[in-house]
């Protein structure tokens, strides 16, 4: 009898669990849908013929005369390829060497004693709230008249190469770096820059990821300065680009669907290809 | 012993203290000189003393900018509640569940601009959201979403909303991946029902998640441009109904080359951002003491 | 170590660089084609001539031809080793060929100086703020006279002023009136480039559901009301009316015939019975939701023609030459245009000049950049543009050709039998205003005030004019 009972009660427990899975699945999905359904739409669009329509009551999401047609004109009337090479270029030195100063930076914070570090640490803090955007007034006049950089990719990594945020993190990332580590280090009478590359890097590896991570994403994404220093249509990056490309075709909704469907697929794959590694960098982005 | 004590870390410190104190460190003072002056870019500064800072006061534009700015601000609370609650649904062991996430982060990834024009697409008078609304019968004639001075900031905060979640919900996640297991099996043992225990262990437990996200969303919505631009060009929203701090600055310095008055208003911006951050991390720090 | 993960970064983006930068030039690949010909092998038949020669002696006088003055080298004094810098405004891709031929002629006709041009669009006004910010706007630029650039710019100081560096038979070749266009302080600062004659293109489809007729368009601009609330009642589409943000009260003047400053130009006065019945008629047809409120305020004038291209709209007026667009961008719509004269306004003149060349003020070349500015601008180059898009030359000289004298074809060609007369009569009839950009701002202000906010028009005006004043007395 008990065992019949108990055979009942797991089955019901089983369908419970099992419904229970369902739901969830449904949930997340519905939640994926509102958070894609903008780029299927684009995605559709930038597929549709001349004679397919693009606003109709109700909206056609399939085409009907689906056609490569609008991505060959934006490649052709664009230089896309030289967006993303501008991009590219700059994110990626942007990213090397602002996480190389960065950590520089962080490891006397950090883990050194010298007069002057609190002084100097909270005036950093303290500029972390100053908006961007106020700095961009005179650094565009020291574009011009300084450093002669104006309307080229130099203009949008130079002022990058360092930021408090991550100084700050990195600093928060060494402290957790036990002392004996870097005393060891220091008794075999190894220089400070050894115990930084060959000791204290390894171990807050995730914490570079995090802000290797974070800066790539902030300079990938960065509109307002790169649309101020760059004027020469093969000089832009892909955001300004994109901006650009939302003049330039005006009357042709395909088109600009089509480029901006080019303009995130890139991002898409690295992303999907790096996955793990984002997730993980992020998560250890917050700790305390 | 000197070299040790004070060289080496200064020279750790130099490159990134070089990039700072002169793009960061000088622009301020500048900023802060040229708020006194009369100054086009193209022109040299000359200087008008207060004159800047009384125009402001008499602007009813720049009180506009100050008042939208405020209300962008509603975005942080709204995106910490849904973001803790999309961490809470995807923080299961359910298989696949790392393509959930990784799809809830595309908006984030794909760049503002990208997702302003899809979003532009959309919003349109003959887009998506009209065609939409058109056929399940909701409205009988399309609505000029875009062009609306009530709907100019909403749509803005929904953009902003909208890109924020994906990246918020990482951080909220980590945050519950470090809250202990027994916290959660002491309260089931207790009786607390599904609710109760995201209320009592999950939240608390995410404060400095919470105190993060709500000093870096508060000011980036005070400091919202790309949004704006991308959605409603140049002009700002009919009405100036989306004029922003910053998008007021980049209108007087870039548009009407009143760079000088630009930054008199960059000085504001200034100020009210440090009185909230200051008073942002006072209130959370207090309250996690006493926590 | 940090290496790997930054390999993992840079190893895909490296390749996708690669990839891109390989696709982003596609050279032409050249094929050599070998043709066969197959050639009839001819007799040669031998025949025997007796042939006298005659020793002619000749005396041959080398005679070495002087060149010729090329006749399109106006100008004199041409600097030599310039490189000139030269921006169009959405000219490219479609007339790529057309400037590049022109820049290789100027450089022949022009020996020693040569050009570097770019196009740019949307965002052209922002780019060549801040190149002039950054010191480096170019040599010669393509301004819009129709948005009010010129007037703009010259305002700043930062054009060229042309009257005493033109020569007077240079001047003499354009119509009188273009040369005079947006004379700032009384000087001229632009050579007058193509010109438009603006239309009503009209959507035979949803006109026609109106029950009007084309020849009941309105002839003039107060007539527009009426038939944005026929459009809407018969059709439900919105009307596509642009105002000119940018240039609010050229378009005052010319539509609403109101005068907004005082002679001696030190008093506003855009709050007269005119300026007010001007702008009510705007807030009227807003008031009755007859028209599309985002392109009622775009400074694009794209959004406009975006909106009647994709058949949402009944007419939008535009010139001839952006019937292309239309075309390009909706076959099935072309087949049902028309094209109408555009409504004139209470001013009763017919327009003003669209675009224009003018030489930036600080240039190292001057003489080089008025010569190129010049070219551009001269009959015969005039004359090639128009031949290839339904734009008008500014020099009457052009007119002569048979080209306008043969009889339209296309709809594109329906204003060019009428284009002299319509251009010749084209005049400036704005003032010159003192801090425009500001002034502007606060018109635009007090105009969507009146527009959307329900506040009364006169009193909008009012105090715009109140706050102008008090600017420009400052």
């Amino acid at each position: 009898m008990n065992q019949i009972q108990n055979a009942n009660v797991h089955n019901t427990t089983a369908l419970r669990h099992t419904l229970e899975t369902i739901l969830w699945y449904v949930v997340l999905c519905l939640i994926a849908l509102v958070t894609v359904f903008p780029f299927v739409w684009v995605i559709s669009t930038s597929f549709k013929g001349p004679t397919d329509v693009i606003y109709s009551v109700p909206p056609q999401l399939i085409p009907q005369n689906p056609t490569f047609a609008n991505y060959i004109r934006v490649w052709n009337q664009l230089p896309m390829g030289n967006f993303f090479l501008n991009s590219i270029l700059v994110t990626v030195s942007t990213v090397v060497f602002n996480v190389l100063f960065t950590a520089l930076a962080a490891y006397p914070f950090a883990k050194m004693k010298f007069p002057g570090r609190d002084v100097i640490f909270y005036l950093l803090l303290a500029t972390f709230i100053v908006p961007p955007q106020l700095t961009y007034i005179p650094s565009f006049v020291l574009a011009v008249n300084v450093f002669h950089y104006y309307d080229t990719i130099f203009a949008l990594i130079f002022p990058s190469l360092a930021t408090v945020f991550n100084i700050f993190l990195l600093r928060q990332a060494f402290r957790t770096v036990p002392d004996d580590l870097i005393d060891a280090g220091r008794i075999d009478g190894a220089s400070e820059f050894r115990i930084w590359w060959s000791i204290l890097l390894p171990v807050v590896r995730p914490a570079l990821a995090t802000v290797a991570i974070i800066t790539f994403v902030a300079q990938w994404n960065d509109f307002f300065w790169p649309s101020l220093m760059l004027h020469t249509r093969t000089n832009m990056t892909l955001q300004v680009g994109l901006a650009n490309l939302q003049g330039m075709f005006t009357s042709d909704s395909r088109g600009v669907a089509a480029g901006v469907v080019m303009a995130i697929i890139p991002i898409l794959i690295i992303f999907v290809l790096l996955q793990k590694q984002f997730v993980r960098g992020l998560t250890g982005a917050v700790k305390g | 012993m000197f070299k040790k004590r004070f060289l080496t870390p200064y020279l750790f410190l130099t490159p990134a203290l070089i990039i700072i104190a002169i793009f960061i460190i000088y622009p301020i003072v500048a900023v802060i000189y040229y708020s006194f002056t009369d100054f086009s870019i193209v022109t040299p500064p000359e200087w008008v003393g207060l004159r800047n800072f009384q125009q402001l006061v008499n602007d009813p534009v720049f009180w506009q900018a100050l008042l939208h700015s405020f209300i962008y601000l509603l975005v942080t609370p709204v995106l910490i509640i849904l973001c803790i609650i999309l961490a809470i649904i995807v923080n299961r062991k359910l298989p696949g569940i790392h393509i959930f996430r990784a799809i809830y982060y595309i908006p984030v990834i794909s760049g503002s601009i990208a997702v302003g024009i899809c979003w532009r697409l959309m919003f349109d008078t003959n887009g998506l959201l009209n065609s939409i609304l058109l056929s399940l019968g909701i409205i009988v004639e399309p609505i000029q979403w875009l062009a609306e001075p009530a709907y100019t900031l909403p749509i803005a905060m929904l953009l902003t909303i909208w890109m924020g979640l994906g990246y918020y919900m990482m951080v909220f996640l980590a945050g519950l991946q470090n809250i202990p297991e027994e916290l959660y099996d002491a309260a089931l043992i207790d009786g607390c029902n599904n609710w109760q225990k995201h209320w009592h262990i999950s939240v608390p437990g995410l404060r400095p998640q919470i105190t993060f996200i709500v000093v870096i969303s508060s000011l980036a919505a005070i400091e919202v441009f790309n949004e704006i631009y991308i959605l409603y060009g140049p002009l700002g929203g009919v009405l100036n109904s989306g004029v922003t701090m910053v998008f007021y600055l980049w209108r007087q310095a870039f548009r009407l080359q009143h760079a000088g008055y630009a930054s008199a208003v960059a000085i504001v911006l200034l100020v009210i951002t440090l009185a909230f951050s200051i008073g942002n991390i006072r209130y959370l720090e207090r309250g996690s003491e006493a926590a | 170590m940090k290496t790997s993960i930054a390999l993992k970064l840079l190893m895909p983006l490296v390749a996708i660089a690669m990839i891109l930068a390989a696709c982003a030039t596609p050279t032409p690949v050249v094929q050599t084609v070998v043709v066969e010909k197959t050639v009839p092998v001819q007799q040669t038949v031998q025949v025997e001539k007796k042939v006298i020669e005659t020793q002619i002696v000749e005396k041959v006088v080398q005679v070495t031809p002087t060149p010729g003055p090329n006749p399109e080298a106006v100008i004199q004094g041409v600097e030599q080793g310039c490189e000139l810098n030269m921006w169009t405004f959405w000219l490219s891709p479609t007339f790529d060929d057309y400037i590049k031929s022109t820049i290789a002629r100027f450089e022949e006709t022009y020996p020693g100086v040569t050009v570097k041009w770019e196009d740019h669009q949307a965002t052209f006004q922002d780019d060549l703020r801040n190149a002039f910010a950054a010191g480096n706007a170019p040599d010669v630029i393509n301004l819009s006279v129709s948005e009010g650039w010129v007037s703009d710019y010259a305002t700043k100081g930062l054009l060229l002023p042309l009257d005493d560096k033109v020569p007077q038979n240079v001047k003499d070749l354009y119509f009188p009136g273009l040369w005079k266009e947006q004379l700032v302080n009384g000087v001229n600062y632009q050579f007058p480039w193509y010109q438009g004659i603006n239309v009503e293109l009209v959507n035979k489809q949803l006109y026609d559901k109106t029950g009007l007729k084309i020849e009941d368009f309105p002839k003039t601009v107060d007539g527009l009301p009426g038939l944005c609330k026929t459009i809407k009642q018969k059709t439900g589409t919105l009307c596509d009316v642009r105002l000119t943000v940018n240039d609010l009260l050229a378009q005052m003047i010319y539509e609403g015939g109101a005068k907004v400053i005082s002679d001696d130009g030190k008093t506003f006065t855009f709050d007269s019975p005119e300026a007010v019945a001007w702008l009510q008629m705007y807030v009227d047809m807003v008031k009755d939701g007859t028209l599309d409120k985002t392109v009622l305020v775009t400074d694009q004038d794209r959004v406009g023609l975006d909106l009647f291209t994709s058949g949402k709209a009944a007419f939008y007026q535009t010139g001839p030459n952006l019937i292309r667009e239309v075309r390009a961008n909706n076959p099935g719509l072309y087949g049902y245009l028309a094209a109408v004269p555009a409504p004139v306004g209470k001013s009763g003149v017919l327009g003003k000049g669209l675009m224009s060349l003018s030489v930036k003020n600080d240039t190292k070349c001057p003489n080089a950049s008025i010569a190129l500015a010049q070219f551009f601008t001269n009959p015969k180059n005039m004359l090639d543009f128009s031949k290839l898009v339904a734009v008008y030359p500014s020099t009457p000289a052009s007119y002569d050709d048979p080209f306008f004298s043969a009889a339209p074809v296309a709809i594109e060609d329906s204003a060019k039998p009428i284009a002299k007369d319509i251009i010749s009569k084209y005049a400036d009839i704005v003032p010159t205003i003192p801090k425009k950009a500001d002034v502007n701002q606060i018109v635009l202000d007090a105009v969507q005030q009146a527009l959307f906010s329900n506040v009364p028009a006169q009193k909008a005006l009012t105090d715009a004019v109140a706050k102008a004043n008090a600017l420009i007395n400052q």
